[in-house]
């Protein structure tokens, strides 16, 4: 499944508001909740945090991965958040984290959803492409620098 | 004289294009009593990337590679069945690795004269074009491919057959 059949603009906030790990977390999630009509935002919520409880997901260059898999979503869902000054996520190499990708999967979605995840590693190698999204003024431009527009 | 199609390979993994591509190999099996293989793919590649990259950890790599190598299972199953109500035998392979490069390399192995594939999901974007599996399995292929599409008219005719 291709990174961009999983980005909706509704799904996507800049800037988020929350200034720690588990509030950018929890904004996220909340985004996905009110994009996708989800009921049981608590257990994505909670997922993703036992997820990170084994090992930060914040990457070098500013990027931050939190996922989970859980039984409360239906499908893969992605959301992205900015954080134009930066939230400490524990990142590998220390520095504050700008650009999150959070994403959930039901446990029956495997593949799809590693093959999305691997897109996304690839995307973090590409730093011009991720200063442009952390620095994105909308969830329009983020769209568009996505599809490569 | 030589068939047009003595063994053919159908990638499955899951999607409804891939269930699609696995009726229509299979209608195209009975039909022409070409061998059928099936071919599914734990994408080990992936994993190895997500380690790299620091999303997953190694006990994470671990458990992920648990639920593919069930999901390979359970495609497999699924298509061997499918082969199955129209007197087909499909031989099942799961092999890790990249999907493409599992797909060139077993189509090689077993000489496959066409390969039977789901349709590529829709290229959205320039990045997705550089990317997508699929598409590059399609293109580096070492022999004919033929992309499932119609449904319905693949559909009325395995059920004709079944």
């Amino acid at each position: 499944m291709a990174l961009i059949e999983l980005l909706n603009e509704r799904a996507i906030k800049v800037p988020l508001m929350a200034r720690d790990k588990n509030g950018v977390i929890r904004e996220l999630v909340d985004v996905l909740a009110a994009a996708y009509g989800l009921d049981n935002a608590e257990n994505v919520f909670l997922s993703v945090l036992d997820r990170e409880a084994q090992g930060s997901t914040g990457l070098s260059d500013g990027i931050a991965v939190p996922h989970g898999k859980t039984d409360a979503v239906p499908n893969i869902l992605l959301a992205v958040g900015t954080a134009p000054d930066g939230v400490q996520f524990d990142a590998i190499d220390g520095q504050p984290s700008r650009l999150f990708f959070l994403m959930v999967a039901p446990p029956e979605k495997t593949g799809p959803h590693i093959a999305a995840l691997a897109e996304i590693a690839r995307l973090s190698r590409q730093s011009a492409l991720c200063s442009a999204l952390a620095s994105a003024k909308s969830a329009s431009e983020i769209m568009a620098l996505m599809k490569g527009d | 004289m030589r068939q047009a199609f003595e063994r053919m390979l159908v990638y499955v993994d899951g999607s409804e294009g891939s269930i699609l591509a696995a009726r229509l190999a299979a209608v195209l099996a009975s039909q022409t009593h070409a061998e059928l293989h099936a071919l599914a793919v734990v994408n080990t590649r992936a994993l190895s990337d997500l380690v790299q990259a620091h999303i997953f950890l190694e006990a994470e790599r671990e458990e992920y590679r648990r639920d593919m190598d069930e999901d390979a299972t359970r495609y497999l199953r699924h298509a061997t069945e499918m082969g199955k109500r129209l007197g087909v035998y499909v031989e099942g392979h799961s092999v890790s690795g990249s999907i493409a490069a599992a797909i060139k390399n077993k189509a090689l192995e077993i000489g496959a004269d066409l390969l039977v594939m789901g349709p590529p999901p829709q290229i959205r974007s320039r990045r997705d074009a550089l990317y997508d599996e699929v598409e590059t399995a399609m293109r580096t292929a070492p022999c004919s491919v033929l992309v499932a599409r119609d449904e319905e008219r693949i559909e009325e005719l395995y059920e004709q057959l079944s």
